[in-house]
C-alpha cells in the first residue's frame, strides 16, 4: 500500500467513524499548525461528512421527516449513516436503501408504514428523472387492425412507477404535503399506486384497482392484451372484460402514459 | 517553483465573460427571460439522469447560452482506480451538452468504493503529483479534451507534504498538461485556515493555465473559515479577485451559489460587481468574446492599466 493510499484509507475511516483510535490514527498524518487544533480541524471534515449526508436524507424525504419528528429523525439518520456508506458518486442515489433500512431495522420496522413512506418518495424521484420518450396520442387506439388486437402489446413511458403498499402511507404522504395532521396508521390491506410524469413534466400519482394494477403489471411484463383479458376474468364475465381494458387504455392514453403499441 | 513557461495562447479556449452557476430555482427565469449573462456552469453529477425536468431545461438553456460543466465526483486524486462508469457517463453527457469546458477538483472524494461526497485535501508530495497527473491524462485521453482542475478549500494539511498548495497546483498541471479552475473564494478560505498570504498563491499560479475563475461567498467563524457558498461574495475575495484579475488579464469569472440561493436577479446584481471590477482593473469589459481569449490581449490590457 503506497504512502497516499494509507493516508486516503486512514482518513476514510475516520470520516466514516469518527472515533478515539480512528481519530489518533488520524492525526499521524495532520501536521500541527498554528491557530486551530490538529483535531479540531479533523471535526471540520467529520462534521461535514454527516451534515452533507443528513442533508440529502432531509431533502428527498421531506415528508417522511415530517412524520417522524425531530427525534425519531436524527435517529433514523444515526442508523443510516450507520449501517450504509456512499458507493454512488452522486448523492442524488444516496437514500435508496432507505426503505430497505426501515424495513430491516429493530426499532422502525415496527412502524412498516415509515419503509412505505420511503419507498414512495424514491418512486417520485425516479418518475421525476426518468427517460423521455414519445407519447402516443389519445386517438391513437382508432388505428389499431381488428386483427392486432389480441397481440396488443403495450410499452408505457420511462417514468412510469407502480407501487404497492400494505398501509396508507401515501394517504400520510399527501396529508403532510398540506400541512395536514396525517391519519392514524392503517396497516394489511394492499393499495396500490401508479406515479408516472407527465407531459408538462409534471410528477403525478394515482391509486388503481387491483385489476389495474394486473393489468399495468401484466402489460410491463410483456403479456398481450388476449393474455391480459383472460387474467382478468377472474374479476369480469367474458363481455365485460373487454370493454374494462378499452377503457383503462384509452385513460392511459389520456394521461400520456403509452410511448408504444406493438 | 516558477509557473511553466510553456506557450499558452492555444491552450486556453475562447474567453467566455460573465456567468453563474445554472441553479434548479432560476431554470424558469432564464428560459423566459433570457437575462444577459454570458454563460451558465452546470453541476455535471445533477444532470447524469435520464431525463425529466433536469435535462429539459439543461438542453433549452444551452440553446441559448454558452455551457460549461463542473463536477465532484472525478475523484482525480483517489487511490482507487479511475471510475469508469462514471466517466462513461461523464463523457455521454458532455455529448449531449457540447459544453465549452470540463472541469472538476484537485482533490480526492473517494477510496475503497466509499464516497465521502467531500473535497479532501491530498498531501503536497511529488508522488501524488505523478499519481494525480497521471490519471488526469488517462480522463484527458478518454474524454478526448483537456480538463480542469479546481483548487479546493482545505481545513487542515498534512505532515508529508512537500511543497506548497500552490506549487502542488502548478506541477500536477504542467506535469499533466491540463488547466486551472482558479476559485479565489477558496484560495481565501485556505489562505486563512493556514495562515498564508494570498497573494503568494496568485503570484505563482500559472497565468497560462487558468481558464475559470469561481466567485463564492463563505462562512467565517473567526479562527477559521468554512466554505459553504451559501453567502455573498465578501470584500476581501471581491479584493482578491482584483488582484487576480490584476496579474491573470480577463479570464472568464462566475458566481458560485450553493445554499441559501436568493433570486436570480439578485445574483445577476452581483456578478455585476465583478463586471465592475473587471472593468476598473483591465478596462476591457465591452470586449467582445471572440477577441479576447488569447492571452497576449490580457497582457496587454494589464501593461496598459499600468501606464495608466
Amino acid at each position: 500500500m503506497s504512502e497516499l493510499e494509507r493516508l486516503q484509507d486512514t482518513m476514510m475511516r475516520y470520516l466514516l467513524q469518527p472515533d478515539a483510535d480512528n481519530e489518533a490514527d488520524c492525526l499521524q498524518w495532520v501536521d500541527d499548525q498554528h491557530g486551530l487544533a490538529a483535531p479540531q480541524r479533523l471535526h471540520i471534515y467529520a462534521n461535514a461528512y454527516k451534515a452533507r449526508l443528513r442533508e440529502v436524507i432531509d431533502t428527498d424525504h421531506e415528508m417522511l421527516g415530517l412524520y417522524l419528528g425531530d427525534e425519531l429523525f436524527e435517529q433514523m439518520v444515526s442508523g443510516y449513516l450507520a449501517a450504509y456508506q456512499s458507493p454512488y458518486t452522486s448523492l442524488r442515489q444516496y437514500c435508496d436503501r432507505l426503505p430497505e433500512f426501515l424495513r430491516q431495522d429493530s426499532f422502525f420496522s415496527q412502524y412498516p408504514i415509515l419503509s412505505d413512506l420511503a419507498g414512495f418518495e424514491r418512486r417520485l424521484f425516479d418518475a421525476f428523472d426518468a427517460a423521455e420518450s414519445d407519447r402516443v396520442p389519445v386517438n391513437a387506439l382508432e388505428g389499431i387492425a381488428a386483427n392486432h388486437w389480441p397481440i396488443l402489446k403495450v410499452r408505457f413511458h420511462p417514468s412510469v412507477q407502480l407501487c404497492q403498499f400494505q398501509s396508507n402511507a401515501v394517504e400520510s404522504w399527501q396529508a403532510l404535503k398540506h400541512n395536514q395532521e396525517p391519519p392514524a396508521p392503517r396497516l394489511g390491506e394492499s393499495r396500490y399506486w401508479l406515479l408516472w410524469r407527465n407531459q408538462e413534466r409534471v410528477t403525478e400519482f394515482s391509486s388503481l384497482q387491483y385489476w389495474q394494477y394486473r393489468l399495468m403489471a401484466g402489460f410491463l411484463n410483456g403479456d398481450d392484451l388476449s393474455q391480459q383479458c383472460e387474467l382478468l376474468l377472474d374479476t369480469f364475465d367474458e363481455n365485460e372484460t373487454p370493454g374494462q381494458v378499452f377503457a383503462a387504455l384509452q385513460a392511459w392514453l389520456e394521461m400520456g402514459i403509452i410511448s408504444h403499441f406493438s | 517553483m516558477q509557473p511553466s513557461d510553456a506557450t499558452s495562447e492555444t491552450l486556453l479556449s475562447p474567453y467566455l465573460g460573465f456567468g453563474l452557476g445554472l441553479r434548479t430555482p432560476h431554470y424558469e427565469q432564464v428560459l423566459q427571460e433570457q437575462p444577459d449573462v454570458d454563460w451558465f456552469e452546470v453541476l455535471s453529477e445533477n444532470y447524469m439522469v435520464a431525463g425529466g425536468k433536469p435535462r429539459y431545461y439543461l438542453e433549452a438553456i444551452g440553446e441559448r447560452y454558452p455551457l460549461v460543466m463542473h463536477g465532484v465526483s472525478m475523484s482525480i486524486g483517489s487511490t482507487d482506480p479511475l471510475n469508469m462508469e462514471y466517466l462513461r457517463s461523464l463523457k455521454a453527457l458532455a455529448n449531449a451538452v457540447n459544453p465549452r469546458w470540463i472541469s472538476d477538483h484537485i482533490c480526492w472524494t473517494s477510496i475503497h468504493g466509499v464516497n465521502s461526497h467531500d473535497l479532501l485535501p491530498l498531501p503536497y508530495t511529488w508522488e501524488t503529483v505523478r499519481h494525480v497527473a497521471e490519471r488526469v491524462k488517462q480522463v484527458q485521453d478518454f474524454l478526448g479534451r483537456r480538463i480542469l482542475l479546481e483548487n479546493v478549500s482545505s481545513y487542515l494539511s498534512y505532515r508529508n507534504s512537500e511543497m506548497n498548495e500552490w506549487e502542488f497546483l502548478n506541477a500536477v498541471c504542467d506535469e499533466a498538461d491540463c488547466l486551472i479552475l482558479l476559485d479565489v473564494n477558496n484560495i481565501y478560505v485556505s489562505a486563512r485556515n493556514h495562515g498564508f498570504d494570498p497573494l503568494d498563491y496568485l503570484n505563482v499560479v500559472n497565468p497560462l493555465r487558468v481558464q475559470q475563475i469561481h466567485l463564492a461567498g463563505h462562512s467565517d467563524y473567526g479562527d477559521y473559515v468554512i466554505d459553504t457558498h451559501d453567502h455573498d461574495v465578501p470584500d476581501a475575495v471581491w479584493d482578491l479577485y482584483r488582484e487576480t484579475l490584476k496579474r491573470l488579464g480577463p479570464v472568464s469569472s462566475m458566481i458560485e451559489r450553493d445554499g441559501n440561493i436568493p433570486t436570480f436577479d439578485e445574483l445577476y446584481n452581483e456578478l455585476g460587481q465583478a463586471r465592475t471590477i473587471a472593468d476598473d482593473v483591465l478596462g476591457i469589459d465591452a470586449i467582445p468574446a471572440s477577441k479576447r481569449h488569447v492571452f497576449g490581449a490580457a497582457q496587454q490590457a494589464v501593461q496598459e492599466v499600468a501606464r495608466v
